[in-house]
This record gives C-alpha cells, structure tokens and sequence, in this order.
C-alpha cells in the first residue's frame, strides 16, 4: 500500500484526537470555573474556540445533571467525565502522531492496538448521547463535540486496521498490548486524580444561605409532595414552567433523594398574573398551571406531567390562556376548570405566595430548605450530592 | 507465531512458513505460464509471489526515537492538560476564599406589595391606625373608634379622606339601610369580590360611617355594627385564623371624615339606586392597602 495511506488516516486520527480535546478541555474548564459557587457562562457551541455565552441551557442542563460526573458524594460537584476524555484524548493524540511520524514502519501490532482503543471514546459518546436524549431531553453542544471528534477517531482508527495486515510485525505484542493499556488507563485517569487533588472543599460554604422565619403551617395549605420512605422535611419554592426546578427535581429523582423526602411546595409562579413581585410574567401561563397543580387528586403526578411536558405547556401559555386550560383539561379532567377558577384555589396559590413574601425569601426559583435552613442554590444544582450527604446524611442510608 | 522483528524495530530476514502461507492467501495469485505437454516432467518454475517478494526485501525500520517521541509527546500533552486543571481549579478556590463584591448577583426578596399611593403620609396615617386599632403588638383590642382616629390621625377630615382617594378602583363602598347593619346581597357580592382579590396586600380596611340622622351615640354604635357585619362576612369567606391581625377597622360614626357627595362615583353595591351625602354615609369603605407598613 502507499505509504501516505497511513499517514492521512493517522492525520484524522489526530486531528478527532485534538478536537475531542479541545472540546473536553472546554467542558473541564466551564466546569471547573463554577467551584467557585458562582454561575458563569459556558462554551456550548460545536465550533471549537467560540466565546463563552450565558444562552446555553441544554449545556448548563448536562453540567448540572447526576450524569456529568463521578464521586459526587465525595467531592462538590464530582470529578466531570470530560476529565476522562481529556486523558484519553491525549493519549490518542500522542499514539496518532506517533502514527504520522512512522507511518509505513509502524508495525502492525500499534495499528491494531490503536484501532481497537480508539474506538472507547465513540462507546462512552455512544452512553452519553442516550442518556442526553432519553433523560435530559436535550444535546450540548460542546458535548456533540465530543461525539462527533470521538466518531471521528474511530473511524480513523477502523481506517488504520485496514493497513494492518500488510505492516510489519514485532514481537512482545501482548505485553506491549498491556503497557499501553495501562498507559491508557493512567493517561485517562490522571487529570481525573489532579482535579479530585486540588479541588476546593466545600464544607465551610454549605450553611448560612438563610432560615425561613416563618415555618410551614396548615393555614399556609403547602402542596405536599411526601416521598415514599421520607426521613427529613424539605420544603421546596417551585415554578412548574420554571426550566431550572424542572432540571433540579430530575436531579433529585435521579440520585434518589425525592422519595426519602417529606416535601412540601410552595408554588411560586414567576408570572405577573398572580405574582404582585413581578413586574412582567416570565413563565406566562404559571399561575394558570400552579392552580391545576393545586387542584390536581395526585399533586407528585401532576407536578412530574408538569415537568415532564414543560416545553408543550410553555408553548400553550405564551398563546393564551384558552390554549393553555384546555390543555390542562385535557391531562386534568373536564372538572378542572371549575375548580382551577375557584376563589378558594385562587386564595390558596395566594397564600403561597404570601408564604413567601412573609419570610423574605430571594425572588428566584427553584429554592430548597431542608426543615427550615435554605440550602444554597449552587449546593441544589453541582454540589447537590454532596450538600445533601453533609447536611442531610440520613438520606444516603 | 515467532516473529524475528521486535517491536523497537529490529528487521527480521523473512516470514515464517505459516504467515508466507497467510500472506500468499491475501495476495493475488502471480501470473504463471502455461506449461506445455513437453516441459510436463520438468520442474514448474517457480515465481514468487508479490508478499513473498515484499518479505525478501528488508522491512522498513521503526524510527528509534518513535516510541520515546510517543511518551514525550504524549507526557508533555498531558503535564499541560493537568497544569490546566490544577490551574482552573486553585482559580476557582482564590475567587471561593475571596470573592469579588462586584461578582455577587442582586438578588430581589420577595415582599407584600408596595404600590404607588403608599407615600410617607399614608404609611404614617395606617401605622398609627395599625397600633392604636390593635392590628400590631398584641393587643386584644380589635378597631378603632372615632375619639381614637381624631387623635391619632391628627389631621382634619378632608385630607383623611383624601388618603384613600388612590383606592377608589381597589376598594368599594358597601352601602347600607337607614339605620340597618346587615349586608344585602349586592354588598355581600361586592365585599367578596374585592376581599378575594387580596393580591401582595398585606392589611385590609373597613371604615364605616352613619349619616348625620340620629344621635351621636347610636351612630357610633351604628357604624360599628356595620364594620363587624363586614368582618364576619370576610371571615366567613376564607377561614383565616390570622385574620385580625390583617383586618383594620375604623367606625366613624357621623363624628369624622364624613364622605361628601362626589364619593357616590366610587364603586359601590347599590350602583343602580340614587346616591346621595347621607346615603354614601350609611356605608363600610373597604379595601386591601397595597403597602408594607
């Protein structure tokens, strides 16, 4: 075979190597910047070197999610797997340049390693696709990134097998095969244990976000939403519209922590139909919706719908609330109208927002209170693991 | 399989018979020429085939400095990568020692309404009415009465009427009988409407007068009557154990602020009868206050 054939299938090789690094890089540091407790924007475009924006949700989304990293009981926030890809991208890059450089004297047993390995990437790609798609229902864009370098190394990778046969061959292939496995394992694994190292601890930070002054009372009619083995009351201020609180009682379902809850909500419509704090409604339809809430026979199923379908109610609420009621009536029942526009679930929804105004709370949603300490909002999103296995340690039991 | 090369790139001489045999397999077959029936008894000649050709020939050379090249650059690629990390992350731990003021978001905090008309004189006028009607501090006293409003308001009827003038379309007023404190189904309507419609208010208020027909006396009585008859009924609307520490309720009697003929344009219960001084008099003004006090 030409010579060249090897070098430009290590050359894409090398380039998905860089690009999966690059975009991994971006994705460590975005996440690495926000162990400050800060929020800041994030690089979530597939164009490598595109400047930070705060428009990027379903990236915000991916960041805050159970999935996004490992050992979050242990450290705040996890240690990202972007770590991993950093690692392996690295080594990827060195082993195809390697290639490139040797091109027909590399012998057959570095292309068949190097095929073999470069196709890993594409399979933990392959796991994080389906996860974005059929838990948060969104793609990142630095993520698609990274899938797309991946595919792009196993492809060149799949390439370079091809020209295996006809390459020479060296022996000490199995124990090579071992040296380099392990150099892989080290490789991927070492940013990993530099993050873990030096990561800042939390524990200090974790309280002192502020108390209700007012507990929870029957007169406040709270929506209840008790877990199935509660072990410690929570109360949360919500917005069934609200993105972040449909993204932060996903992430309490995910890590199991919802069922070992006794939570009570305060629905908190970030609308100005209800909401005298606001001046323009934000999430138009809320109140409409926080009503059927209120009215619903099961209010943890109702709430779940509400999130599950959030971008379809959103939609019906920004045209109109006919378009929005009927909606509800359709999931609801044809007795929820009645019972929706009742004075008594009208006086009810005000009451919660009272309930608010009464203890002062920030105007921001979605917000947490174990009993009646509020945990801090970057401890319910990143470090949401870890605060609740500090200030709440029988919820991992 | 005994390879003769290793893999730092010592070239082997040829291929064992089992990889000629698996290299000739892959390769496409070398031409050879007819044999005739006179050469059938001498040997074939035999050509060799294209791998087997390729196998004589010395294998290229594994650079030495490969593999170090290899380690070096991949060492390097992932020292810079760790530098990254340890530098992203002790960033992020000076900005979680010392924050920057300017980085911390301002956050609003929810509160009971404050509306326009809530100025400085208003405010002053419903905290007096709040402490010394019994709405604050405990007291087990619930109202206030003519002699209390004089004294504490301390300014003259018109401008305590004029206070309420920003809640014309947020209250209404409840017109009664001659001499009658029940509600009829019109004020019974109206009151709900409006206590219903509570919104960010935080204190509800009840002034109720009597016209000047009568004694003094049984006219404070009187109004008094009709500012309890609203808060039962207010009361009887949404059960609400704290709602005397919300209802402020002022019975004037015919002794102060007595509402003049153009308080008849103000929404009221009975809009379709003839309004008057005296009828607009017989009534409970009610609204929620949309101030924090």
């Amino acid at each position: 075979m030409a010579s060249s054939e090897l070098r430009g299938r290590a050359a894409i090789a090398l380039v998905g190597s860089i690009l999966g690094l690059t975009f991994a890089t971006y994705s460590t540091l975005d996440y690495a910047a926000h162990l400050d407790r800060g929020i800041h924007d994030l690089h979530c475009s597939i164009v490598p070197g595109v400047a930070p924006t705060d428009n990027a949700e379903a990236c915000r989304a991916a960041m805050y999610s159970a999935y996004s990293a490992v050992l979050k009981t242990m450290i705040w926030g996890g240690v990202p797997i972007s770590l991993f890809a950093l690692g392996a991208f690295s080594f990827f890059a060195a082993f195809a340049g390697y290639l490139w450089l040797q091109n027909a004297r590399a012998s057959a047993f570095a292309r068949r390693f190097f095929a073999f390995t470069s196709v890993t990437p594409l399979l933990v790609s392959l796991v994080m696709l389906t996860i974005s798609l059929t838990k948060l229902g969104s793609l990142c864009r630095t993520c698609v990134g990274i899938y797309i370098s991946s595919a792009l190394l196993a492809l060149a990778g799949l390439a370079i097998l091809a020209t295996a046969n006809a390459a020479p061959r060296r022996s000490g292939g199995w124990s090579w095969a071992l040296v380099l496995l392990v150099t892989l394992g080290s490789a991927s694994l070492l940013p990993a244990i530099t993050y873990a190292a030096t990561a800042p601890d939390h524990t200090p930070y974790l309280r002192g976000c502020g108390t209700l002054k007012l507990p929870p009372d029957d007169k406040h009619e709270l929506l209840g939403l008790p877990g199935a083995q509660p072990k410690r009351k929570a109360i949360f201020f919500e917005d069934p519209l609200c993105p972040t609180c449909r993204a932060f009682h996903n992430r309490l379902t995910d890590e199991g922590l919802i069922e070992k809850l006794d939570a009570q909500v305060v629905l908190f419509p970030l609308d100005s139909e209800c909401n005298w704090m606001l001046g323009e409604p934000l999430h138009p339809g809320a109140c409409i919706v926080s009503r059927a809430l209120l009215c619903a026979q099961d209010p943890k199923a109702a709430l779940k719908w509400a999130f599950d379908e959030q971008a379809a109610i959103a939609e019906a609420g920004k045209a109109g609330p006919k378009a929005l009621e009927a909606l509800l009536q359709h999931r609801f029942g044809p007795g929820l109208q009645k019972c929706m526009n009742s004075a008594k679930t009208k006086t009810r929804l005000n009451k919660h927002l009272h309930f608010a105004a009464e203890n002062n709370i920030p105007l921001s949603t979605p917000q947490m209170y174990l009993d009646q300490d509020r945990v801090c909002d970057e401890d319910t999103d990143m470090g949401l693991s870890f605060t609740m296995k500090q200030l709440a340690p029988e919820l991992s039991q | 399989m005994s390879d003769e090369i290793d893999v730092l790139g010592q070239t082997r001489a040829d291929g064992t018979p089992d990889e000629l045999a698996e290299s000739s397999a892959s390769a496409p077959p070398a031409k050879v020429a007819p044999r005739t029936r006179a050469d059938a008894d001498q040997p074939r000649p035999v050509q060799p085939t294209a791998p087997a050709m390729r196998r004589n020939a010395p294998a290229p050379e594994e650079s030495k400095s490969g593999p170090l090249l290899f380690v070096v650059a991949g060492g390097l690629l992932l020292a810079a990568m760790c530098g990254l990390v340890v530098h992203s992350t002790s960033s992020a731990s000076q900005r979680l020692v010392s924050p920057h003021a300017e980085d911390a978001p301002q956050v609003a905090i929810a509160d009971q309404a404050e509306v326009a008309y809530c100025t400085p004189q208003f405010k002053e006028v419903l905290q007096r009415v709040l402490h010394a009607c019994g709405l604050e501090g405990g007291n087990s006293r619930h109202g206030c009465q003519p002699s209390d409003v004089k004294s504490f308001a301390s300014i003259s009827d018109a401008d305590f009427n004029a206070l309420f003038a920003p809640l014309k379309d947020r209250g209404a007023v409840l017109l009664f009988d001659n001499a009658a404190d029940e509600l009829d189904d019109g004020a019974k309507k109206l009151l709900e409407e409006r206590f219903l419609d509570r919104k960010g208010a935080r204190y509800f208020f009840a002034v109720a007068r009597a016209s000047k027909v009568g004694n003094q006396a049984k006219n404070r009585a009187l109004s008094h009557r009709r500012a309890n008859s609203v808060k039962f009924h207010a009361a009887s609307l949404v059960p609400d154990p704290d709602l005397d520490k919300k209802f402020g309720q002022l019975w004037l009697g015919d002794e102060f602020a007595q509402l003049s003929e153009e308080f008849c344009s103000w929404p009221n219960s009975r809009a379709d009868e003839k309004c008057n001084a005296e009828a607009v008099n017989r009534s409970v003004f009610v609204s929620w206050v949309d101030c924090r006090l």
